[in-house]
């Protein structure tokens, strides 16, 4: 049966987390993420999980790379500064190829920054913020029900993939109340007994977790197997939604809070006549590439617009491959803005390439 | 004492606490322990005869941190638990300006307790102020390192069940040269303490309990408080007998290694107490030790004051004079001479 609960988006997450039969949660205070810990540390325990504050996300990180080791589904989750700090240990635990959710709820930076919502933290997701080559499958949660769906899907795509997957939401989607329905859900039955830390009985040889391999023929093989994963989630994992695309001859292109801003601004501005449709991004990476490609030929112009200073920009230029000029709009440092100025922004630009 | 060699010139003399406090808006929650920590370190500031520019306070992250935004120095508002690490870096750069690091207990000893550990290893000098309040504040009142066991919080609902930190054991066990414990509430003594934490060359960690009056209120009331500070406060005075009580009736003694209250009178003297003496290492080990939970029964008084410091070469002296053993005995470097090196050629 369908539940159906009005909460905040981090309580939503926390819950979720819960329901999608989340072992173990690692977590250290950070506003504006702080409930989930809180929530989970209320809430765990009853389900006989394990919830533990760590002394930093540097802990916390690496707790969670020792409870997904040992087959637990682990998760951990922070702000901008703390996501910062886990890169090591992201870039070590898809090194080793380890299945964790890891939820960063984007505050505008950087350094210190602001406790308000930002979308700063793109790159960082996207483009590997840990070091050497990985990728991971990053979620971008555009409502309070989507901060609960994503823990499901990122969990279980963590699984499959034996890779961490990275939700990306803001303070903005953390911190506001709507409706959310949990569907009854069922954990995949995934087997992890050749590699996870349960004991070696005679039946099973031994394994070493680890993303250590000296000679680099070894590490090549290795780096191969993690690229051919990355390419399958390229060509399965892609996921966006898409509205008023048909017939549009302008495009939004945004994630997350900002979509659901430009959904508001895109009303308005086909008010006026404007012929415009929003391509928002759910995966963040795999990117929809591919979508962009067969829009652009119909378009005359698209508009990223995002709460930095321009990032997933890159990537929509990527999309249309020079087919159709992109132009950006955003605000920073914690600002939000208002649709109408999307659209005062986007009218402008039209005029502007009308040339009056 | 970094900068006390120079010499007071009278412009600095004249200075006074109002000459250390900033036009910036305190936002501390009213009746917040930060306050008295504030008023204090700026009434101190005049005394050490450093001129303001040469005053560094360098802060991580949390409501304590807020203090370099209060104080008319120079100052560092910086990365959570990096504070340490930080000053680390300007006191080896710059050795011969006045660093002082404000800090939490999160900053210092969760997130930043590697960091700590270090300076007071290599024992910069540097005066480490931990605001201790036994809870995360900026966060909004989770438990930190130094939160008792079964504390309830937002995040530890059931109570903790993490061993908590004991601070000035642990800067004893990083072999901290100046290792004491003031309080919020007594301005007296916590002037007093700053004064000395200046004075001292050499790394000075100086814990100064804090209430949080938000999410942790009377935490440290039953040392703080008229009724029971008597009691249960233990003031350390070089050279003296440990004495404490309302009637100042009450004395510690070793038994042993173990320090056992005793009664004044009935053929016990003042003369039968431990004297405390902040040069003994060994003494100040169990004096740090001295961590009962002081609501248990037959509890020790908690000690505050200096309970430990020592002469130990500072780790930017050692830099300093390694550097001149170089320079004697290979010369001055010559950055020129070293990129052309032996191999060079004129090509006519
Ligand atoms: C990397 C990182 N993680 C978490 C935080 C959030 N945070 C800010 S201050 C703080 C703890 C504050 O506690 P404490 O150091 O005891 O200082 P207090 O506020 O009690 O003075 C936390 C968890 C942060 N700013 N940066
Ligand atoms: S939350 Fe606590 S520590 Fe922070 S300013 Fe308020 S009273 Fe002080
Ligand atoms: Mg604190």
């Amino acid at each position: 049966m369908t539940e159906i609960k009005l909460m905040k988006g981090n309580e939503a997450l926390a819950e979720a987390a819960i329901q999608a039969g989340c072992d173990a949660y690692f977590g250290y205070p950070i506003t504006p993420q702080s409930e989930v810990l809180e929530y989970l540390a209320r809430e765990m325990p009853k389900h006989g999980r394990v919830v533990m504050q760590a002394e930093s996300e540097v802990a916390s990180i690496n707790m969670v790379y020792g409870a997904a080791g040992s087959g637990f589904r682990a998760m951990t989750s922070s702000s901008s500064p703390g996501i910062s700090l886990m890169q090591e240990g992201i870039s070590y635990i898809a090194g080793a190829e380890l299945p964790c959710l890891i939820v960063n709820v984007n505050r505008a930076g950087p350094g210190l920054g602001t406790i308000q919502p930002g979308q700063g933290d793109y790159f960082q997701s996207t483009k590997g913020g840990g070091h050497g080559d990985y990728r991971m499958i990053v979620l971008a949660p555009a409502s309070v029900q989507e901060m609960a769906d994503h823990v499901f899907l990122g969990f279980d795509l963590a699984d499959k993939y034996r890779n961490p997957v990275l939700m990306l939401s803001d303070g903005a989607i953390g911190q506001m109340m709507e409706k959310v329905a949990f569907k009854p859900y069922k954990k995949p039955d995934i087997d992890k007994s050749s590699w996870a830390t349960t004991g070696k009985p005679k039946t099973r040889d031994r394994n070493y977790i680890t993303s250590l391999h000296i000679q680099p023929e070894k590490m090549e093989l290795h780096n191969l197997k993690l690229e051919e994963k990355f390419n399958q989630m390229r060509e399965h994992e892609v996921r966006y939604e898409e509205y008023n695309t048909k017939e549009a001859e302008y495009l939004f292109v945004a994630y997350g809070l900002s979509a659901r801003i430009c959904q508001k601004a895109m009303d308005i501005a086909r008010g006026k006549g404007i012929k415009i449709g929003l391509l928002r991004p759910i995966t963040l990476f795999p990117y929809p590439y591919k979508r962009l490609a067969e829009l652009a030929p119909q378009l005359k112009m698209v508009l990223s617009v995002e709460l930095n200073s321009g990032q997933m920009i890159e990537d929509v230029r990527l999309g249309v491959n020079g087919k159709v000029p992109v132009e950006f709009f955003g605000r920073l440092g914690g600002m939000m803005p208002t649709p109408e100025s999307i659209v005062h922004h986007l009218e402008t630009l039209i005029m502007a390439r009308n040339g009056n | 004492m970094s900068v006390a060699e120079a010499p007071i010139n009278e412009a600095i003399k004249a200075l006074t606490a109002k000459d250390f406090a900033t036009d910036q808006e305190v936002r501390w929650c009213p009746g917040c322990g930060d306050y008295s920590i504030l008023a204090q370190v700026q009434k101190v500031m005049p005394t050490i005869g450093v001129p303001r520019e040469n005053i560094v306070i360098i802060s991580g992250i949390g409501c304590s941190s807020r203090f370099p935004y209060y104080m008319n120095t120079y100052g560092m508002h910086s990365i959570h638990g990096r504070a340490t690490a930080i000053a680390s870096g300007l006191k080896a750069s710059r050795p011969e300006l006045s660093v002082w690091v404000v800090t939490g207990d999160g900053d210092s000893l969760s997130i930043g307790g590697n960091h700590t550990i270090h300076l007071l290893r290599r024992n910069f000098d540097i005066n480490i102020l931990l605001f201790n309040n036994q809870i995360y504040g900026l966060t909004k009142g989770q438990y930190s390192p130094t939160s008792e066991v079964k504390k309830v919080t937002k995040s530890s609902p059931l109570g903790s069940i993490d061993h908590p930190f004991n601070p000035s054991a642990l800067a004893m066990g990083a072999d901290g040269s100046f290792v004491g414990r003031t309080m919020d509430r007594d301005p007296k003594h916590l002037q007093m303490m700053l004064t000395r934490a200046h004075q001292h060359r050499g790394a000075s960690f100086l814990e100064i309990y804090q209430n949080c009056n938000i999410f942790n209120d009377g935490a440290f009331e039953i040392f703080t408080e008229k009724a029971t500070k008597p009691e249960e406060v233990l003031f350390l005075e070089q050279g003296k007998p440990l004495i404490f009580g309302a009637q100042q009736n009450k004395g510690i003694k070793l038994d042993g290694f173990r320090p056992v209250v005793v009664e004044l009178g009935n053929g016990v003297s003042a003369d039968d107490l431990w004297v405390h003496d902040e040069k003994d290492f060994y003494k100040a080990q169990i004096l740090t030790r001295m961590f009962d939970d002081p609501r248990a029964d037959n509890h020790l008084p908690r000690p505050f004051g200096v309970f430990f410091e020592s002469d130990r070469l500072c780790y930017e002296d050692a830099m300093k004079m390694q550097i001149e053993e170089a320079v004697a005995a290979k010369g001055k470097g010559n950055l020129d001479k070293l990129l052309r090196g032996n191999e060079i050629w004129e090509i006519l």
